[in-house]
């Protein structure tokens, strides 16, 4: 417990009981009701803040609570201290009940659930006569006795008060033990959290579970305190009210939900001279508080006091890396002709592979080859159509991903999928823990000084230097990429996958990270790596595996795969002989579009780094890199759908890199996206018709009609839906989209990705075409020869910088190209 | 005979529930929230028409045209008071504080139209009933699915036919891409909540002949609705007013062979129910996961 | 920069916090010159807030003439403070116990709601403070089991209403068999227990079928279609206005003119806008009319509504008028027990209600000891009028 929590819980003790010892039988009927709802605030917390989901049926465990007491009591004659226990396992089974159709579901469709469960419970209660009393309820419950006296309602009060601090360090228990901190990793990134082996079915229904218990008891007390229990007494609105006790005091925070209910049950008491006002006034306060508070009163009062009271960082010493222990079993992982298709398309086909220990395994390929697909099927986040995963002697094929995962295999993401609220030791504590936590946990801490000394150890090993308790999600780049492998290797793994561990980083860094992830492998680990820096994967890896459309079709030292023509062309794309070189040049016109000083960047990490480049009209401009090189954030930027950091984009002599990518668009800048992003619902025609919306021609159906004879085979389907086209025609489909509306400069980005070559080839005469009939075009393309084969000048762009520009002979001569895309062949011995 | 008065009402008053359900699928679908005091606002067309029509003694045209002006523009002010700040930071928060924004709009109500519940004076479509095979029918209990049915079937050709009606559907099938075509999705948004807030006032008007017009009418039509919406698979037009149609027939026909007393307890157990065994909803589809 | 408004927040909401502490916090001892208060815990936002506005323009009439006339105890006037139930017996309970504890009031008055005022009872026999019915109409309010019992009524009582209903469906539209609509809800259920030992006690009526509805519900005609079906030759009505105009819209739709015979729940709004031209055909109780011939009294209470409410020009803007009507006859009668007891002790005015000297001539009728240890209704069945609206006027049909 931190001084400020000791602080403000001994304040409000203290003030509860003055008041509890001077009050009259209404003050002390008020603070009881602000301690009850107090106490569902504190349980809904649980669900809420911790687990990230909603109920607006909590009144339903509230009654449940309430009835079972007054049943006990009224009918049966049991004390009410036996039927209080009773009441809040009932509800707490009540709440694992409703978590089974509850778990499937999320946002809306979760509020849906819990609403309608709300409203059952009261109609039940309404009809169930002779159980309930029907809509008279039940009167006469008597008050708690002890030693065979009742208890007043200053004593009540006293219970409630009691209840509530019990209430507070049971949540405060659960908040640090190794359930609590589950439930967060599962908030804040699911995917992450079944890799590290957390069952979210058992996490949800144990939350959903808690969460009624609280209730339930709060009911029970309810009960005996008002003497009388109708269905009245437990309307919709009365969820409603619930919920915002927690959002008003603070989601996640341990004393929040009890702020929530001193404000949402006195305010409106205090305003009761204005009865008729009251609703209203809390609709207004409701409004107010969400939008100034957003993290509730408790949760800003903090962040408050942080800024202005920074607790001392706690840094990772140096010296004493640790390593994983369950390293060198020996196991290798055996894929064997693995496919999956997602609605007709062959994601990955026929795959097979062997992954040893102790090497690094490298699956490399153009973008959509299928890598990250490969992962998952691994990782068990997909189950494959055919073939098998086998690591050691276990079978892995089709089990979920958490089972996966126990099994030995951890993984990192493409983009980081640390548990962004917690801090970095929590994420790895989490690791240690993950998938074997049991009841007993409930009460511990999930912290102890063994698994610390052992987080400790696997930070110093990734060489993150920063605070244990910062929270992940406010980690610069690389410090993420570093916590989410130490994470990997927390969880004790056999294997681990790497999605893009590079990504991102600047070139001190991606050496550091290789550098890392051959030391995994020298500790016996089996590393499996996609990554897109040639450099990186020639540098470190043992064995590398090429994907192309989903096949295998090279694999084996980085030394051969270089040298293999089939993955020069994949790579570099083939057929660019057979492209049209322009027939009448046209001389090049005034700028239509000037970039100066350009820089881009995601979150902390600068992607773009002052670029200049410039298009005359009539001129077709390649822009060429590998991936990763920052091509596809130019064209986004440029269209606006990025906003740059730094840097001026002149559009044919006025200034545009403040203005939304809508208008942009319609001032005839027109990018056709990355990855063809045709509107899948609507037929191909409302495609077209859809990419004049913002600068309709005078003829919309001539234009229309002018596209469908350029691309003959969308004629074809004019009528079907975008969706159902394969890559190739959506691909047309994109760049008709972009030509009607007649752009002044067209940006296409990658428009030869995922094509088959003979597609490539067609796409690329089209373009050749449009080219010579005057139209100005900037090209990203990875398919580097056949961009240059058509292109007038081009730019090579590599970590974010022009490398190199000039005309297509230019750049070929000068071997740039090669080195950008498959790395530096002097960095493959270090 | 029960039956078929029961199939009547249900499908009038299924029509109600589509119609509101319209209106969270059109917001929903172009930007991933609801105005979740959608009942709210059909009791402001009923309220605003009533205000115009008998209060002030417009022609009837006339108010109703203003009233569906004002659910729209209320509509708009509901997005930009309760929702766009909070999805501009990423909170969820928007759910509750277009809850909020319904109880402060209710209590408005109640203190300005007044706290007695007001009936709109009967017209022929009340009056002028007629016979279908022994049971007496209203004309406004045809109106009702006539114009419910016809809202969803315009609403679908100009969402299919019209530029502006492609354009909100694009916003919701891959949102960077239509800002590509130079589509201002803020706009399609409050556009959307304008055709919500429409539909809403809508339902509100047709349902005030049949019913009491009070600040509170729209409560349990807007839960309902919800949970029609969420039946419907949100992102499915007609499947959203398909479920509205099942959602009220089931009811009438609960109620006409259990009594009424049955209906909500048996009605919220089939969505439940419904959402365990179909989690996307009835005729809504499931998305591919994506890491 | 939006940390500098939400900063300006906290000190607001610790502002409000501490207020509303304060504003709970408020007891002080009470002076002999203070008023004397009374309260009124009823519905006074929501569906049925006209009733509340209603017994409170009732309360204050009578409150003002008490006042005019030098108040009581040697001149101590009388405060009314009013609380809004919502319509929600938990809101109630808290409202009452406001009353009783903060506000320390004598006696108190209840609203339209007879969940609220069943829940409220058992509090005031426990905490010893009169409460005074005077329109919720359940009969465990005032027969609640409690000795002593300070709960007292001046309104009708359900189980003595229906056997009023019950006899005039027989005597004036000579039915035999009955269908009961009822409401789902306390006071339905009230009254589904009344009719059915009315019936038990009244050969020449059989309920052939019990149906019940909600108050949000559109559309009765399958309950009506089963009513019909068992032979009903009446309906007996228990609703409050807006869903009893929704009974009667779908009676009038299915073309089924059965006499419908109702408890008084329909006279609490503006029944004939709401039910439209069959409004007529329901046939209700009453304990008063402002129609006809009036009494003194009448004429004066009449005369005072006129000249306080402006849009009051006659008998028929005067809405919900058994709620101003009892409220007038149940001030009077408790300022007498004041009076009487010499005290606002609770005791004091239960036993000076329990045993009231002298006559009251009120508006309803004129009492001698309404009230006895036994009995806490003041009015009985020979109070009750059979009313129906002929336009917006509620006119006896007897």
């Amino acid at each position: 417990m931190k001084p400020i929590h000791l602080l403000s819980g001994g304040l409000l003790v203290a003030l509860a009981l003055a008041a509890i010892f001077t009050g009259n039988g209404y003050e002390l009927y008020i603070l009881s009701q602000v301690g009850l709802t107090a106490i569902v605030g504190i349980g809904l917390n649980i669900l809420v803040g911790m687990s990230g989901q909603i109920s607006l049926g909590h009144v339903a465990f509230y009654a449940i609570g309430a009835y079972t007491v007054a049943i006990l009591t009224v009918d049966h004659g049991l004390s009410f201290w036996v039927a209080l226990p009773i009441a809040g396992v009932l509800s707490g089974l009540a709440g694992g009940l409703l978590s089974v159709p509850a778990l499937r579901v999320r946002g809306p469709y979760l509020a849906m659930i819990t609403i309608a469960f709300g409203f059952i419970v009261e109609q039940s209660a309404a009809e169930l006569d002779g159980l309930t009393g029907g809509w008279n309820g039940i009167m006469g419950i008597r008050p708690p006795q002890l030693f065979g006296e009742s208890f007043s309602q200053r004593e009540i009060a006293l219970l409630v008060l009691v209840l509530v601090l019990v209430s507070l360090v049971v949540y405060a228990l659960i908040s640090k033990s190794p359930w609590g901190k589950a439930l967060r990793a599962l908030r804040d990134s699911e995917v992450a959290a079944q890799s590290i082996g957390l069952n979210p079915i058992l996490l949800r229904c144990v939350a959903f579970a808690l969460s009624a218990v609280f209730a339930g008891v709060a009911g029970g007390v309810y009960g005996t305190m008002s003497g009388f229990i109708s269905p009245e007494s437990f309307p919709f609105f009365e969820s409603i009210l619930f919920l915002l006790v927690v959002m008003i005091g603070g989601a996640d925070t341990i004393l929040g939900p009890v702020i929530g209910a001193v404000i949402i049950v006195l305010l409106p008491e205090a305003f009761s001279s204005l009865a008729e006002y009251q609703l209203l006034f809390v609709g207004v306060l409701l409004l107010v508080v969400l939008r100034l508070a957003p993290r509730g009163i408790v949760g800003s009062v903090l962040a408050q006091w942080r800024r202005f009271r920074p607790e001392a960082a706690t840094r990772v010493d140096e010296g004493d890396p640790v390593l994983p222990s369950r390293a060198a079993s020996g196991n290798r992982l055996v894929v064997d002709d693995a496919s999956i298709s997602f609605g007709g398309v062959k994601a990955v086909r026929g795959l097979s592979f062997t992954a040893e220990p102790g090497c690094v395994t490298s699956i490399i390929g153009p973008n959509g080859a299928g890598k990250t697909t490969a992962l998952n099927l691994i990782a068990g986040f997909y189950a494959p159509d055919t073939g098998t995963v086998l690591l050691g002697d276990e079978d892995l094929t089709g089990k979920p991903s958490h089972q996966v995962a126990r099994a030995g295999v951890a993984r990192t993401y493409q983009t980081t999928q640390l548990f962004e609220h917690m801090s970095v030791l929590d994420n790895l504590l989490m690791a240690m823990v993950g998938g074997r936590v049991t009841a007993r946990d409930l009460g511990a801490s999930l912290e102890t000084p063994e698994r610390r000394r052992k987080a400790e150890g696997l930070l110093a090993f990734v060489g993150y230097r920063g605070d244990l308790r910062a929270l992940t999600g406010t980690l610069a780049h690389i410090d993420k990429r570093l916590v989410e492998i130490a994470r990997a290797l927390a969880f004790d793994p056999e294997i681990v996958l790497l999605d893009e561990p590079a990504a991102g980083l600047g070139d001190e860094d991606t050496a550091h990270v290789a550098r890392l992830l051959r030391r995994l492998a020298d500790a016996g680990l089996t590393v499996i790596l996609i990554e897109h820096d040639m450099s990186l994967v020639m540098g470190i890896s043992d064995h590398v595996l090429v994907l192309d459309s989903g096949a295998k079709i090279a694999e084996g030292p980085p030394a051969v795969v270089r040298q293999d023509p089939r993955v020069l062309a994949a790579y570099l794309g083939e057929g660019a002989s057979a492209m049209p070189a322009r027939t009448a040049f046209v001389k090049a016109g005034e700028v239509a579009l000037a970039v100066e000083g350009l820089s881009a960047s995601y979150g902390a990490s600068e992607v773009l780094h002052g670029l200049d480049l410039s298009i005359a009209s009539g001129e077709l401009v390649a822009v060429l890199g590998a991936n990763g090189a920052g091509k596809s954030t130019l064209m986004r930027t440029l269209s606006g759908l990025h906003r740059p950091v730094d840097g001026r984009i002149a559009f044919r002599g006025e200034a545009v890199e403040h203005l939304s990518a809508d208008r942009i668009a319609r001032r005839g800048l027109v990018l056709v996206p990355e990855g063809r992003q045709v509107f899948p619902e609507l037929t191909v025609v409302q495609n077209i018709r859809l990419g004049a919306y913002g600068r309709p021609p005078a003829d919309l159906d001539a234009e229309v009609e002018r596209m469908l004879d350029r691309f003959p085979r969308l004629r074809e389907r004019q009528a079907q839906r975008a969706g159902l086209l394969s890559g190739g025609e959506q691909q047309m489909l994109a760049i008709a989209r972009g030509l009607v509306a007649r752009p002044e400069v067209l940006l296409l980005d990658e428009p030869s990705l995922g094509l088959a070559p003979a597609l490539i080839e067609e796409l690329y005469a089209i373009l050749a075409g449009l080219r010579d009939e005057g139209a100005t075009i900037l090209l990203v393309d990875q398919m580097a020869e056949m961009a240059l084969a058509i292109a007038d000048r081009a730019y090579v762009l590599s970590s974010g910088r022009i490398v190199s520009s000039g005309t297509p002979a230019e750049i070929r001569d000068s071997r740039l190209l090669e080195e950008a895309y498959l790395g530096d062949a002097a960095s493959v011995a270090s | 005979m029960l039956f078929l008065s029961a199939l009547i009402t249900g499908l009038g008053l299924g029509s109600m529930y589509g119609l509101l359900a319209l209106g969270f699928y059109v917001t929903y679908v172009v930007s991933k929230t609801v105005n979740f005091a959608q009942g709210s606002t059909m009791m402001l067309g009923a309220v605003l028409c009533f205000t115009f029509w008998v209060t002030l003694g417009w022609p009837a045209p006339i108010a109703i045209a203003i009233a569906l002006v004002g659910c729209a523009l209320w509509g708009v002010a509901v997005e930009r008071i309760a929702v766009r700040p909070f999805v501009r930071r990423n909170s969820e928060a928007w759910l509750m504080a277009t809850v909020a924004l319904g109880i402060v709009i209710d209590n408005v109500v109640l203190f300005t139209f007044g706290r007695d519940p007001r009936g709109m004076p009967p017209t022929s479509l009340i009056t002028d009933t007629f016979s279908v095979a022994g049971v007496r029918v209203q004309p406004q209990q045809v109106l009702i699915p006539l114009v419910g049915i016809g809202l969803a079937i315009a609403f679908t050709v100009f969402a299919r036919r019209t530029r502006h009606g492609l354009a909100m559907l694009a916003v919701v099938q891959n949102e960077a891409a239509a800002r590509l075509m130079g589509i201002n999705v803020g706009v399609a948004v409050s556009v959307a909540f304008a055709m919500s807030g429409f539909f809403a006032g809508v339902a509100g008007i047709l349902i005030a002949p049949l019913f009491t017009i009070s600040s509170t009418m729209g409560t349990m039509f807007g839960i309902k609705a919800f949970a029609v919406a969420i039946l419907g698979g949100i992102t499915n037009p007609w499947g959203v007013m398909c479920a509205g149609l099942l959602y009220g027939v089931a009811e009438a026909l609960i109620t006409a062979s259990f009594g009424s007393t049955y209906t909500q307890i048996t009605a919220f157990s089939l969505v439940i129910v419904a959402l365990a065994l179909r989690p996307e909803g009835l005729f809504g589809r499931a998305g591919v996961k994506k890491v | 920069m939006k940390t500098p408004s939400r900063l300006r927040l906290l000190p607001a909401a610790f502002g409000m916090t501490i207020a509303a502490l304060g504003y709970a916090m408020p007891a002080g001892p009470a002076f002999a010159a203070d008023p004397i208060k009374l309260g009124h815990v009823a519905a006074l936002s929501g569906a049925s807030a006209q009733s509340g506005e209603a017994i409170t323009r009732g309360l204050q009439i009578a409150i003002d003439e008490i006042n005019a006339a030098g108040g009581l105890l040697d001149g101590r006037m009388i405060e009314l403070i009013q609380r809004d139930d919502e319509s929600k017996p938990p809101k109630g309970l808290i409202a009452a116990r406001e009353l009783i504890f903060n506000e320390d009031v004598a006696a108190f008055f209840g609203g339209i709601d007879s969940p609220v005022s069943l829940a409220i009872a058992p509090l005031a026999n426990q905490e010893k403070t009169p409460f005074m019915a005077v329109w919720a109409a359940a009969t465990g309010i005032t027969r609640n089991g409690a000795d002593p019992n300070y709960v007292f009524r001046v309104s009708a009582i359900d189980a003595l209403v229906d056997i009023k209903l019950l006899d005039y469906a027989n005597d004036k539209f000579g039915a035999t068999k009955v269908g009961l609509m009822l409401i789902n809800n306390p006071w339905g259920e009230s009254n589904e227990k009344g009719l059915v030992a009315a019936d038990e006690e009244n050969d020449a009526v059989e309920i052939v079928g019990i149906e019940k509805f909600e108050g949000a519900d559109v559309d009765m005609t399958p309950q009506l279609t089963r009513l019909k079906d068992a032979g009903a030759e009446a309906i007996i009505l228990v609703v409050n206005a807006p869903p009893g105009a929704q009974m009667m819209k779908s009676r009038e739709r299915m073309g089924w003119d059965v006499p419908v015979v109702s408890h008084w729940g329909i006279s609490g709004g503006r029944f004939p806008e709401l039910a439209g031209p069959t409004a007529g055909e329901a046939h209700f109780v009453q304990t008063y009319s402002f129609f006809g011939d009036q009494g003194e009294v009448g004429e004066k209470v009449l005369g005072t509504l006129k000249e306080k409410y402006s849009e009051i020009d006659g008998p028929e803007d005067v809405f919900s008028p058994v709620g101003t009507a009892n409220a007038y006859d149940a001030m009077h009668l408790v300022a007498m027990a004041i009076e009487q007891a010499g005290s606002t002790d609770g005791d004091a005015i239960r036993e000076a209600l329990e045993d009231l000297q002298g006559t009251y001539v009120g508006l309803i009728k004129t009492y001698e000891k309404p009230f006895s240890p036994e009995n806490h209704d003041a009015l009985g069945p020979d109070d009750y009028v059979m009313v129906h609206y002929e336009g917006d006027k509620v006119v006896p049909t007897e």
